[in-house]
């Protein structure tokens, strides 16, 4: 099947039994990969009641459509299970090399079944399958077993590795790969752990096979070269993600002290210019990608050995720095490695260290707490403390590894009103006090908290802040399109800063699959798997719907108190107009649970059964379904 | 004095190129920060992120030299 | 006419080495091209591209006399090499390469492709 790796495994870890089937050719088209191929399989095969931690979930690996094609960015893999964070449907994905890998070795699919008894790891040699006993790997930081595991197995294969915190359950665990590309959000980390994987090795040697080499190679051609001198290419080339420090600071989006405020006095010195002018080594690229926003760093601090790290990247200076306090470039870099080494998500990590913080400054957590130590704002020493007992799930720790939600849970005493997350997952790098359309984003988006589902930032600055109105509709639409890339698995930074439009992006499918394929109908797979993902997490969490779509008490009732956002909050009532203005748009009811009218339209007749017979299907609101849901942002008239 | 802005995106329209399909001719009168130019052109600065010339970053106080072609980043798209 | 490599340009991101394998070949398998990417990391943390420096080695050693001076470039002529592999232990730079699907070994013959596409100045072309 051109475009396609062609076979799924499917790796029994109680049995050891590995199984091969070809790549269905209608699972490719309609659910074209890495965010399709998770979803549909979550959804049709882990038990409703089953632990996410427990045999019953799958963990699983997946590649996309354009992944190790020569299409633009084609360079991201995806993970998904069912999240310990949230209990719902989770998709993360990584740039990188590994996704190319995969499908050179001939894979679309890896899904992995049920726990070994021993922690292992698996090679992928092309057509060869091994899982391995982990041996003294098992315990290893990530990144110091990606370089054993360079030296054990050679260069040519590709290596994902879980850190300590993915062995012990921590909630927020990432996968780690290419010495600092994460698959972090969701807790994919943990749930390889809960399964005693500890490593993913890969080489692939074989070719891809394409319908139209001649097109698809001088499409991407073309768009190499009118790139290469696109305005925007030499900044993202030097800063890469750094670059909006400054911004979110000035427009007061930047998460400050656990988003007590939203500007960082000392933002200047943990900007995109302070990495470039200290801590930079090499721009570093993913598969396939020519921007190279990537920045490999070493942060030297006097005490400390140098540290080597791929990072800081935005969301990392927000929450492990602003969100922390912290005023040195050196300090988020090698707060960065840490996280990095144990394996956590940095965001959700920074995101929580910061709660603990205010914890602390409220005294709600003690010296005595933290073995002796304390946990100021901006003290490396104490993040480090705190972060390795929260890997190790020591003390405090294991309160905090559990996230903001589940501590705040634990702690009592009024937490909960500042933990800044929902549906159990961390807020990503944006305050949304003054961003109204982003608290949607954050509080609707089915992985809980993440920016990268709908990054609305830019509709608040266009259609108006301090206004509910028009806000769903654009955000709907972000929801469909910026997944869409994580369906294809590429890389959507030259589709969102150098006009390559994802109608380029289509026809490079076209040319690779031969499929007759539209952007239209792309947004409708989108959409389908965006309301699979919805009815999935309300099979599993009961409804309404309503109730899990929530935002946190700081975000609608605490004014900023200081910076050029002062004085704003969202409000209560204006968080839910925006609630009810978007179940509506989305074809939902006043609950937020679909409606048989849109999952007829997304050809999913049988999901509209199963919410049926469990008592949470919508009927339409008045006015009915609209005929297209989600409204692309227009530019406002200057 | 002569400068040219470049941009991409959404904000490549509000500039209006003339030069190419990216780019801006602006002739100016006195020195003026990038601040007053977006100003003078209605552009919102909330539109930029930065500027970026000379390889390297510019805050919205900088005075361009005349024929300096200054880059005007948009806020990023997450990451 | 040559290709200089700097690699302290390098970004790793494998774009020549996709445009080598279906200029050559015309498949998408960068482990077919003839320039290799080595990544030093953790430390230093750098990239190394290996790219056929051109030196005549591999024409000198080349027991059946396979190999030929095209132009600027050395050229392996496949109906005469029987992939004995000594150009490849001659090679000074580990720069020939092999795959099991080829029936030689596989090195740069100055296409240029890589230059065309490599976005940060690593490769470029020069007299």
């Amino acid at each position: 099947m051109d475009g396609f790796g062609g076979t799924i495994l499917r790796i029994n870890l109680e049995t050891g039994d590995i199984e091969r089937t070809a790549t269905p050719p209608d699972l490719a088209r309609g659910w074209m990969g890495a965010r399709g191929f998770i979803a549909k399989t979550l959804y049709d095969e882990v038990p409703r009641d089953a632990d996410p931690l427990g045999p019953d979930n799958l963990f699983i690996m997946a590649p996309g459509v354009i992944t190790g094609s020569f299409a633009p960015c084609g360079s991201k893999i995806g993970f998904g299970c069912i999240s310990p964070a949230t209990n719902g449907h989770a998709d993360s994905n990584m740039g990188g090399m590994l996704g190319a890998e995969v499908k050179y070795a001939g894979y679309d699919m890896v899904i992995f079944e049920r726990v070994s008894a021993e922690p292992v790891y698996l090679v992928i040699d092309d057509e060869n399958v091994e899982i391995r006993p982990a041996g003294d790997y098992w315990g290893m930081g990530s990144l110091d077993l990606e370089k054993r595991m360079k030296e054990d197995l050679g260069e040519d294969f590709q290596i994902a590795t879980i850190g300590p915190a993915g062995e012990n359950g921590v909630v927020f665990s990432c996968i780690t790969h290419d010495f600092g590309r994460q698959a972090g959000r969701c807790g994919v980390g943990a749930v390889m752990g809960s399964k005693k994987v500890k490593a993913i090795a890969v080489r692939g040697t074989r070719s891809l096979p394409v319908r139209d080499l001649p097109a698809l190679t001088k499409s991407t051609y073309d768009i190499i070269q009118r790139t290469k001198t696109h305005p925007l290419m030499e900044p993202w080339q030097k800063y890469g993600t750094a670059l909006f420090v400054g911004w979110a600071n000035e427009h007061g989006c930047f998460p400050t002290k656990n988003f007590q405020t939203t500007f960082h006095e000392h933002w200047e010195s943990i900007s995109g210019e302070r990495l470039a002018e200290e801590v930079l080594v090499t721009h570093k690229a993913c598969f396939g990608c020519w921007m190279n926003c990537g920045k490999y760093s070493v942060a030297k601090i006097p005490g400390k050995p140098d540290t080597y790290v791929e990072g800081p990247e935005y969301e990392t200076i927000a929450l492990c720095g602003g969100s922390c306090g912290m005023k040195d470039i050196h300090h988020v870099a090698y707060a960065n490695w840490l996280c990095d080494n144990l394996g956590l998500d940095t965001m959700s990590a920074g995101n929580t260290i910061g709660f603990a913080m205010e914890c602390y400054e409220k005294g709600i957590i003690t010296k005595e707490d933290l073995d002796g130590h304390e946990l100021k704002w901006g003290d490396i020493d104490d993040f480090e403390n705190v972060v390795r007992m929260i890997a190790e799930r020591r003390g405090i720790g294991e309160a905090l590894s559990y996230g903001t939600k589940g501590a705040a849970e634990r702690l009592g005493r009024g937490t909960l009103a500042f933990a800044s997350q929902a549906k159990g997952m961390e807020f990503s790098g944006y305050d949304t006090r003054w961003y109204w359309a982003q608290l949607l984003s954050y509080c609707t988006a089915d992985i809980g908290a993440h920016h990268n589902r709908s990054w609305a930032i830019t509709a608040d600055v266009q259609i108006g802040q301090d206004t509910w109105k028009g806000k769903a509709p654009v955000v709907i639409y972000l929801q469909h399109i910026r997944p869409l890339f994580d369906t294809w698995c590429c890389c959507r930074l030259f589709w969102g800063e150098l006009d390559v439009t994802p109608e380029e992006h289509v026809d490079t499918i076209h040319h690779l699959t031969g499929w007759d394929v539209t952007m239209e109908e792309c947004m409708l797979v989108s959409e389908k798997i965006w309301n699979l993902t919805r009815a999935h997490y309300l099979e599993r969490n009961g409804g309404p719907g309503r109730k899990f779509d929530v935002a946190p008490a700081r975000h609608l009732d605490e004014p900023i108190p200081d910076g050029p956002a002062e004085g704003h909050k969202v409000g209560r009532e204006n968080f839910e107009r925006m609630l009810d203005d978007y179940y509506y748009n989305r074809g939902w009811d006043h609950e937020g649970h679909p409606t048989r009218e849109v999952l007829d339209i997304l050809g999913l007749p049988d999901v509209a059964d199963n919410l049926e017979s469990v008592g949470l299907l919508g009927e339409p609101i008045e006015g009915g379904v609209p005929k297209v849901r989600g409204e692309r942002l227009k530019p406002k008239a200057m | 004095m002569t400068i040219y802005l470049r941009s991409g995106g959404k904000l490549k329209a509000h500039l209006k190129p003339d030069v190419d399909q990216y780019t801006r001719r602006l002739v100016v009168d006195g020195n003026p920060t990038l601040r007053e130019i977006l100003d003078d052109l209605g552009i919102p600065h909330a539109y930029v992120a930065f500027a970026f010339a000379g390889g390297t970053f510019r805050r919205l106080d900088y005075r361009p030299s005349d024929g300096e072609t200054i880059t005007l980043q948009p806020p990023v798209s997450g990451g | 006419m040559k290709i200089k490599v700097k690699k302290e340009n390098c970004t790793g991101c494998r774009l020549c080495q996709q445009i080598c394998a279906i200029t050559r070949f015309g498949e998408i398998n960068p482990k077919k091209a003839s320039i290799a990417i080595v990544p030093h990391f953790p430390e230093p943390g750098i990239f190394e591209p290996k790219l056929c420096t051109q030196c005549g080695v591999c024409f000198k050693e080349c027991p059946e006399g396979a190999i030929h001076k095209e132009g600027d470039a050395y050229v392996i002529h496949e109906d005469e090499c029987t992939n004995c592999g000594v150009c490849v232990e001659a090679c000074p730079f580990d720069v020939m390469f092999t795959h099991a699907e080829v029936p030689t070994p596989i090195m740069c013959n100055l296409c240029q492709k890589c230059t065309e596409v490599c976005n940060t100045g690593a490769l470029t072309l020069v007299e």
